[in-house]
């Protein structure tokens, strides 16, 4: 999709869509000329994009002008709360999901009220469900998604050719995906798992790639919520040792340890590696490597994260980015505030958002992904399932719960521990954390 | 100005004026300097303490005042800061210990070699500086490669010389700290060994002359000429070296992410995980004051070591 000649399709295919779409546009900002201002941290290739769009807005808007600036996240996660405090913070901001929680609790952000987001032309129920709730915070919006990534899972056609499956039927259940991983699974000597003298050492091609990052670990996140667990409780303290959590994990767990169909020790680089030389079937990771294939010419297929952890819902582990409004001082321009939410409004249509995915983005809402642009892309073999992407947030504390929980990830994948003691261990020290960090809530 | 000093030697007490005007003008001098250091330095010390202090968040208007709570926390077993701070300073002082000989021995070692006048000097000595202008997460991604624990050139190597099985160099508590001395080795050896070399070029060629006069053998002259004469040199290494080790960082974080089980996070990264990741940093403060007061400790130890070498040299 970043090839220069898709980029013009979907560009084109945009235009179009904004034409046919006009009307949304008519109820805009009226009020007197405003400037906004405007702080995200698409830096990358995404950085002309972000900008061809703001500057359309800016064309078709006479009264309102807004001025972006691109900055590294990291840099705006350790600004964001001085120039709240000072009153001086931009006017729309976009904050990632792993953040956005945390500064709502903390009074950085001021919540979008149904009124508010009605009077722009935001409906909500016209997004994927869980993605824009990422940005609600005790029943209240503080965000329009306008960017999204997922976790999913790539296939070799080619390879599952080989190993005798059906190449156009990628696995959907815990069942379907052993068995597949288990045809795929041949040792140095040509000898199948389960074989007498099969080797797990030496493994020639194998199943399916489990490694021990925190990539690797949201592997596991899927796992729990997909067997209807949580990684934390409605006090929001870490809750992700439940006995649907354990049995979840431990199903990925005995992939390597038992089954043998998935390398131990695996780091995320060798399984890339591993992947990209058709060593193994199936390569759950993040989108953004769909590129990295489609330049390969590689065979293969994008599948939503099948049910590796129980049958309750599908569900996959995504990252998002959304549009907020910084809390302002008193004496702030209401009628900025109004042009915002006109802006937010224009930059998360499905125009403005189909023109987005040509960064690598997923579509925020049904009607983006039904777009013909997408027909025969690969990446639209998930589109089916984009309403079970799930967001680590919604709670204040993300690091202190995930940063736990990727070690107890590590422990369990490497065999350091059993799975419910990785697990209990990780509840504990994370739960130890929050203790401390609800202090600075209250 | 010859008038003026005159009757100021003779009288008891000197003229007021003058006096008065002299002190002024080295304070001014001092002024420009002064106003940045208190901005720079001194203020953010203080501010930092404050914040320390008290439970501070940016964004909450009250900034309660908690004493010594968080540096309290450091030494009540059972929170997470008793347990992750002791053992990732442990961490960086372990490193500290291994890397430290490692980098002054073959500094020495690639100074002696490359000082006699063999073919290609001058293009060796490139070769091992040039590692060190490159930035650290450029050889963090390089060493992580080289020692990935399926596909790095280490593990390949061995297979297929040895047809050893491979070794998780990364998952392996232990192990994991290879990658990253052996990296920082290579990457920072080559600054000290251009220290060695400036100093071999200051030993007199005599002494060696007559030490061979004498019937020395070659490590005869090394132990009792090269050493000695280097022992400044030596000190002024190990006390850099040692400190820089001390700031163990970007290798750690890039080449295991202080993996596995935290045994190669270094306290560095922890402080910044607790105060930028867990939003603590009234906690992050303390642990930073905490270890900036070892380290004023250690750095004390070793101006003392370096004062004693330099009374040595004059005696």
């Amino acid at each position: 999709m970043s090839t220069p000649l898709s980029r013009l399709v979907l560009l084109t295919a945009a235009v179009t869509f904004a034409v046919s779409s006009g009307p949304a546009n008519a109820q805009g900002y009226t009020g007197p000329k405003v400037n906004l201002t405007f702080l995200h941290g698409f830096t990358g290739p995404d950085r002309p994009v972000m900008e061809g769009l703001i500057k359309k807005y800016n064309d078709s808007h006479p009264n309102v002008q807004v001025r972006a600036q691109a900055q590294p996240w990291g840099t705006t996660w350790q600004q964001l709360p001085a120039l709240v405090a000072s009153g001086k913070a931009p006017d729309v901001v976009v904050i990632n999901e792993d953040q956005i929680t945390g500064f709502v609790a903390r009074g950085a952000v001021s919540p979008l009220t149904p009124a508010e987001l009605k009077g722009a032309g935001i409906d909500k129920s016209k997004f994927f469900g869980p993605l824009f709730a990422t940005a609600d915070y005790k029943d209240q919006a503080y965000g329009v998604p306008i960017s999204s990534v997922a976790y999913v899972m790539f296939y070799n056609k080619d390879l599952m050719k080989k190993a005798g499956l059906d190449p156009n039927k990628p696995p959907r259940t815990r069942d379907e995906l052993l068995k597949a991983s288990l045809a795929c699974t041949v040792d140095k000597s040509g000898k199948k798992a389960g074989q007498t003298g099969f080797d797990p050492k030496n493994l020639d091609t194998w199943g399916i790639s489990l490694y021990n990052n925190w990539v690797g670990a949201r592997a596991a996140y899927a796992a729990i919520l997909q067997n209807g667990g949580q990684m934390v409780n409605k006090d929001q303290n870490a809750a992700f040792n439940s006995p649907q959590a354990i049995s979840a994990v431990q199903f990925l767990v005995d992939l390597v340890q038992k089954q043998h169909v998935a390398r131990p020790n695996s780091t995320e680089e060798a399984e890339l590696a591993a992947f990209s030389q058709g060593k193994v079937c199936f390569f759950p990771s993040g989108q953004w490597y769909l590129d990295r294939f489609e330049s390969q010419k590689m065979n293969f297929g994008v599948t939503f994260m099948p049910r590796v952890g129980g049958t309750v819902k599908d569900a996959a582990w995504g990252g998002s980015s959304h549009l907020t409004l910084p809390k302002q001082p008193s004496s702030y321009d209401a009628n900025k505030r109004k042009a915002a939410l006109d802006f937010m409004a224009w930059l998360s249509q499905p125009a403005q958002n189909l023109t987005w995915t040509s960064t690598g983005s997923l579509p925020t809402q049904a009607a983006v992904a039904k777009n013909a642009t997408f027909e025969k892309a690969p990446i639209s073999g998930i589109f089916d399932r984009l309403d079970s992407v799930y967001a680590t947030s919604g709670y204040p504390w993300v690091g202190q719960v995930m940063a736990p929980f990727d070690q107890a990830w590590e422990a369990a994948y490497l065999g350091k521990k059993t799975v419910s003691q990785a697990l209990n261990d990780g509840v504990k020290e994370s739960n130890k954390q929050i203790e401390q960090a609800r202090k600075n809530f209250q | 100005m010859t008038i003026t000093q005159a009757p100021a030697r003779t009288t008891t007490a000197p003229a007021p004026t003058p006096r008065r005007r002299v002190p002024l003008e080295p304070y001014l001098y001092l002024l420009p300097h002064a106003v940045l250091f208190f901005l720079f330095t001194v203020y953010p010390i203080g501010y930092g303490l404050y914040i320390s202090l008290h439970r501070w968040d940016l964004l909450n208007p009250v900034k309660t005042f908690v004493g010594s709570e968080f540096y309290r926390n450091l030494f009540t077993p059972g929170t997470p800061q008793a347990d992750f701070f002791w053992k990732t300073l442990w961490n960086t002082t372990f490193f500290t210990i291994v890397s430290v000989p490692l980098l002054l021995i073959a500094a020495l070692g690639l100074a002696l070699l490359l000082h006699r006048p063999i073919f290609g000097r001058t293009f060796f000595r490139a070769v091992f500086f040039m590692p060190g202008i490159l930035t650290v997460s450029v050889m963090g991604i390089l060493w992580r490669w080289m020692f990935d624990n399926q596909i790095g050139l280490v593990n390949a190597a061995r297979m297929v010389l040895a047809s050893a099985p491979p070794i998780p160099w990364l998952s392996t508590e232990g192990l994991a700290w290879v990658p990253i001395v052996v990296g920082t080795v290579w990457w920072t050896v080559g600054f000290n060994m251009t220290l060695y070399l400036a100093a071999l070029g200051n030993v007199p060629v005599s002494l060696y002359e007559a030490a061979s006069l004498d019937g020395a053998t070659p490590w005869q002259s090394l132990r009792f000429i090269t050493i000695p004469l280097l022992a400044p040199v030596t000190l002024f290494v190990f006390v850099t070296t040692a400190l820089a080790s001390f700031q163990l960082f970007g290798q750690s974080l890039l080449i295991t992410n202080g993996g596995p089980s935290r045994s190669t996070q270094s306290v560095i990264q922890y402080i910044t995980e607790e105060g930028f990741t867990n939003a603590q940093y009234s906690s992050a403060a303390a642990m930073g004051f905490a270890f900036g007061l070892i380290m004023l400790i250690f750095t004390a130890a070793q101006f003392g070591l370096m004062a004693r070498d330099v009374k040595g040299d004059e005696g």
